[in-house]
Order: structure tokens, then sequence, then C-alpha cells
């Protein structure tokens, strides 16, 4: 649904993004991740249309953005960074506005422009000036004009900024019910975003892509192994040499005795990557007559793959080297 | 064909909406018509005014001085009256123009115009007709007491030149928004876009008094350059159809030059 290859953008000799090669299914969320300044913005601009690239072509429903512009534009919902809005309207009224410059047909302009304030949460809003919204529900009018002629492709850039924990949440399952009919592109700095709501991840860093997968694959690719830790009361050799001799284990560490109760110990287990192995270790613990107390599996999370990709240059996308340990340092302060 | 006439419609009407949401419209249309009513007054009824003006000549005659040439007070007084509308009318253009495209790109909007499917060409054209519909109904009062002014005149007065004037006053306008939209388009700031539609203006200035003073030739090829040389022609009742292609082709000069500006220009950084 969106094609993009090689895409480069280059302001007088700044490199804004650099041969940028990713698309989106037809019915998935795409997920744009990056630090700030990767060249999200200047992508999405791309793609809707608003900057021509320098070099390489970017297709939206088999359309090159560029030379059939309007043909992309009839089938793109875009909410730029900063919602585009005309503070002097109302709600209603602006809405109302979008939907004729989008080309939908009089009789349906009514009922889209409910559906979108349905969708949007902003039918008490109806009558309200811009102006007099706050930033929380600007940003929601401003998905409301995205989706309000029911395009095929919605293109969105940052959509959560601004809102409360709670509108967050809405806008997410809002965007999660739109795919399947529609192509989404979000971009967002926020990992847990795109672990909630994105079939698949595109990082950027620094103007090019890092690596492009789901959330899942992206983790355990990156990460290599599965790790378990554990909390037992008793022998801790016995429950050292027990695991170590379980199957796929690849190391057993005992971890400092910090806020533990007497003798209790706490052990991590690492093994190799895609093994269940919570059953056996219980199993083995419990019927030598071990107690455990904690069981718990380590996964890695986005957070510790996109700062592993977008911290160290070393690592490319066909990388499947574990991350380096500074890396999940690092995550754990922050 | 429909869908442009469309999207010029919904850009028109967005754009007419959006003068009485906000003040300063109001604010520049009020002194626009107090400063109108003063002049229609001093003109006409003024110690320097053009009733005055008639009844020193009467005078002069009675006295058996030879008689000056035949004054028409009605025809003088449109004249004066509707070439100070044109230049008062210079000092409220730049303000009614440089919002019109500063603030779309101020208030991010613009990416919602470019990127949705309507061409520049619309709307640009959608806005002027905006800006030029707003001028008229400034304008519009002022006929009304001019004509009033008028209708005591005898012997009575055709419509025809009290009309082209006013028709050359638009087109005047209408040039003068077009050429002050292509600017407001190169810029963020409305203060500047302001600024520089009033420089242009002194330019248009400039040009005429340099027509009028160089000699031959150059002066006359100039002259014919002129907006306010064409827009006298037509407040002393001249119609010429030179004028009106030059006042359209300055029309579509500035649509042209926005429609491209905002083609290219957006894709400065931003």
């Amino acid at each position: 649904m969106i094609e993009v290859e090689h895409l480069s953008k280059t302001y007088g000799s700044t490199t804004a993004i650099q041969d940028i090669t990713f698309e989106a299914r037809p019915g998935e969320i795409l997920g744009f991740l990056g630090p700030n300044g990767a060249g999200k913005t200047t992508t999405m601009r791309i793609l809707a249309g608003y900057l021509p690239a320098s070099e390489g072509t970017a297709r939206v429903a088999g359309y090159d953005v560029h030379s059939d512009s309007m043909a992309v534009r009839q089938r793109i919902g875009y909410l730029p960074e900063s919602p585009p809005l005309y503070p002097e309207m109302t709600v209603q009224g602006f809405l109302t506005f979008v939907a004729k410059i989008k080309g939908v047909s009089s009789e349906l302009r009514q009922r889209r422009a409910d559906i979108a304030m349905d969708h949007c949460g902003l039918l008490d809003k109806r009558k309200v000036l811009i102006r007099k919204l706050s930033k929380g529900y600007r940003q929601r009018v401003g998905i409301a004009q995205a989706i309000i002629h029911d395009p095929p492709v919605i293109i969105l850039d940052e959509p959560t900024v601004g809102l409360d924990p709670r509108q967050i949440n809405e806008v997410r399952q809002l965007i999660k019910g739109l795919a399947g009919s529609h192509t989404i592109i979000l971009s967002t700095h926020i990992l847990p975003e795109v672990s909630m709501t994105c079939d698949r991840v595109t990082i950027i860093n620094r103007g090019q892509v890092v690596a492009t997968d789901t959330p899942d694959n992206l983790t355990t690719r990156l990460w290599g192994e599965s790790a378990y830790e554990l909390e037992i009361k008793g022998d801790v050799d016995t429950a050292q040499h027990l695991l170590n001799g379980l199957a796929a284990v690849r190391q057993v560490t005992l971890l400092g005795p910090e806020h533990l109760p007497q003798h209790h110990h706490r052990l991590r287990v690492s093994a190799e990557a895609d093994r269940a192995l919570g059953g056996a270790i219980a199993t083995a613990l419990v019927s030598a007559g071990l107690e455990l107390h904690e069981l718990r599996r380590q996964q890695a999370t986005l957070e510790d793959v996109f700062l592993n990709l977008t911290t160290t240059e070393t690592l490319t996308s066909t990388s499947t080297e574990p991350p380096i340990a500074e890396a999940s340092i690092e995550t754990q302060e922050a | 064909m429909t869908l442009i006439l469309k999207n010029i419609l919904a850009i028109y009407q967005r754009e007419l909406q959006s003068y009485f949401a906000s003040p300063l419209p109001y604010v520049i249309a009020a002194v626009f018509w107090l400063l109108g009513g003063f002049f229609l007054v001093a003109i006409l009824l003024g110690p320097q005014g053009i009733l005055a003006q008639a009844a020193m000549a009467d005078q002069a005659v009675q006295m058996g001085m030879p008689p000056s040439p035949p004054f028409d007070v009605a025809y003088e007084f449109n004249k004066a009256y509707v070439g100070l509308l044109g230049s008062l009318s210079m000092f409220v253009l730049p303000m009614l123009s440089m919002g019109l495209y500063a603030d779309e790109r101020k208030q991010g909007t613009l990416e919602l115009l470019a990127t949705s499917p309507v061409t520049n060409w619309a709307v640009a054209l959608g806005k002027l007709m905006a800006v030029v519909s707003f001028y008229i109904a400034m304008v519009l009062p002022l006929m009304v007491c001019q004509a009033v002014a008028l209708d005591a005149a005898t012997p009575p007065t055709g419509s025809g030149v009290f009309l082209l004037s006013h028709l050359g006053l638009v087109l005047m306008a209408a040039s003068v928004l077009a050429l002050g939209m292509f600017i407001s388009s190169l810029t963020e700031s409305t203060v500047l876009a302001a600024i520089m539609t009033f420089a242009l203006i002194l330019m248009l200035w400039l040009v005429d008094a340099i027509a009028q003073g160089l000699p031959g030739v150059l002066g006359q090829a100039i002259a014919h350059l002129s907006l306010l040389k064409h827009f006298t022609d037509f407040t002393e009742g001249i119609f010429d159809t030179g004028g009106l292609v030059l006042f359209l082709s300055f029309i579509v000069l500035g649509l042209y030059l926005t429609a491209q500006s905002i083609e290219t220009l957006r894709f400065q950084r931003s």
C-alpha cells in the first residue's frame, strides 16, 4: 500500500533522510520509530506529497507521490506534526470544510463529519471554536480531519502528542479500530505506543532505516537469549547444579542477596532464545524439595532494542549479536 | 471541472467566514469608512471643495472675467473622490492581503491545503475572490453615500462614469491584492507581508511618477504598465481595453506567482 524505495532528502548540505526503504502492507499499522530529529517528519511529509524527495521514489496505493500527486492526495488522510486547524472555526465547521476540500460529496459530508467526531470523542465539542479547545482536543480534531474522508491510507505524525494517558489510550484504540480497512503509518518516539498499536515497526536513526520487523521479532532477535529470574529458599548449590543440568540452559548466576529474607537466594538463568523453560525450572526445583518463591521470565523490551539500534552504530538490521550490556543498563536507569 | 469550482467555492466561503471571526477586518473597515466619509464631505463641501470651486468660478463670470472652461461639478467630484478612495485603499490593501497565506503558514494549515486534492490555483483564486469581495463590501457603503450626493446634481448625471470609475477602483484593488497575496505566500510573518506589500505599492507610485516625468516613447511605455495611470483613466470615465487587460494581467500574474510559490517554496525547511 505504501512503498518507499531508496528515499533521500537533503536540505542544502544537511541530509535529513538517506536511502530509506520500507513498505506498509494493506491493512496493517506500521510504526515509524526514531529519536527526535531522525527524519520521521520529513518522511511523513514526503509520503503526504508535501515535500518532494531529493532521490528515490515513494508510492501510495500504487501512485507515485510526486508525479501522481493528486491521485495520492485523494487517497490519504494526513495528520501533520502540528495539527492544521483554523482557530476561528468551530469543530464541526472545520471538519465540514475539510470534507469539502477532500472531495466528500455534499450528501455524505454531514454523516462523515459525525462519524469522525464520534470516533474522536468530539461530539460534545462540535459547536466549540477550535481556539478554545485544549491541546488534547485539538489533537483529536487533527485526527478527525485525517479520517473524515475515509481514506485507504492514513499518515499520522506523532498522533498522541499532548494527550493525557486516558486520551492516549483512546486514540490508540481508535487507531487499532481503523486498521484492517485502512493502512496506517504512524510516527512516534514513544516506545510503548509501537508495541501496543503497531503490527510492524521501522526504526530509523539519523535518517537511515536500522531495522524493520514486528515488535516481537525485533525484541527476540536482538536479545538473542531468553532469561529467567528466580527466588528460592534452600540450598543454593543444589539449585545451581539442578538448573545447570537442564537442557538449553547456558548459564546460571547467583545474584546479590539484597533485600532478601534469610536463606533466600536469587538466581538468574539464561538460556537459548525461544525456549520456554519455566515449567522445567519449576519442576526441577520443587521436586528437589526447594521452595520456589518467584519465577519471572525476563524479556527484552522494545526499549532495549531501540536504544541498541540508535545508540550503537555497529549494529545493523541483520545483526544477531546479543545486545551490549550498557544498553540494558541505560534502560533500567531510564 | 465542477470539482474545481466546488473547491474554489469551499476556500472562498471559509476565507469570507474568517473575516467575521477576527476583529482586524472590522477595524480596517471602520477606519476606511470613517476616512472615506470624512473625505466625502471635505471634497464636496469643504472650503477648498468642489462646490466652493464652482461657486468661485460662477462669481468670476459674474464679475465680468472671461469664462473659464466649463466645469462639470458632478464629474469633477466623482473623479476626485474615487481617486481619493484609490489612494486610501493603498494603505488598506496591504492589511487585507497580508494574512492570506502568512496565517496559513503560521497555523500549519498550508500543510492541510497542500496535501488535499485541491490545486494551488484553486486555493489562490478562492482566496483572492474572498478578499476582493470583502473590499467591495467595504467600498459599497461609500458608493451609496456618493450616489446620494450625485443624485442631487442638476443637470442629472448618467451613472456610466460613476460605475466605470468604481470598476476601475475594484480592478486596481484586485491587482494589488493579487500581488499582495503572492508576497504573503512568501513569508510566515503577516507584518513582513504588509510592509513588503506597501513597499510594492510605493514602487507602483514611483513607476507612475517616472512615467509622467520621462519624455517620449520610454515614458509612454512605462505609463502603459502603470496601474495608477490606468486607474486614473477609469476615474475620468475613459474605458480603455488596454487598461482592463493590464489589470487582468496583474491579477493573473499574482495568482500564477502565488501558485508557483506554494508549489516550490513550501519545500524549504520550515
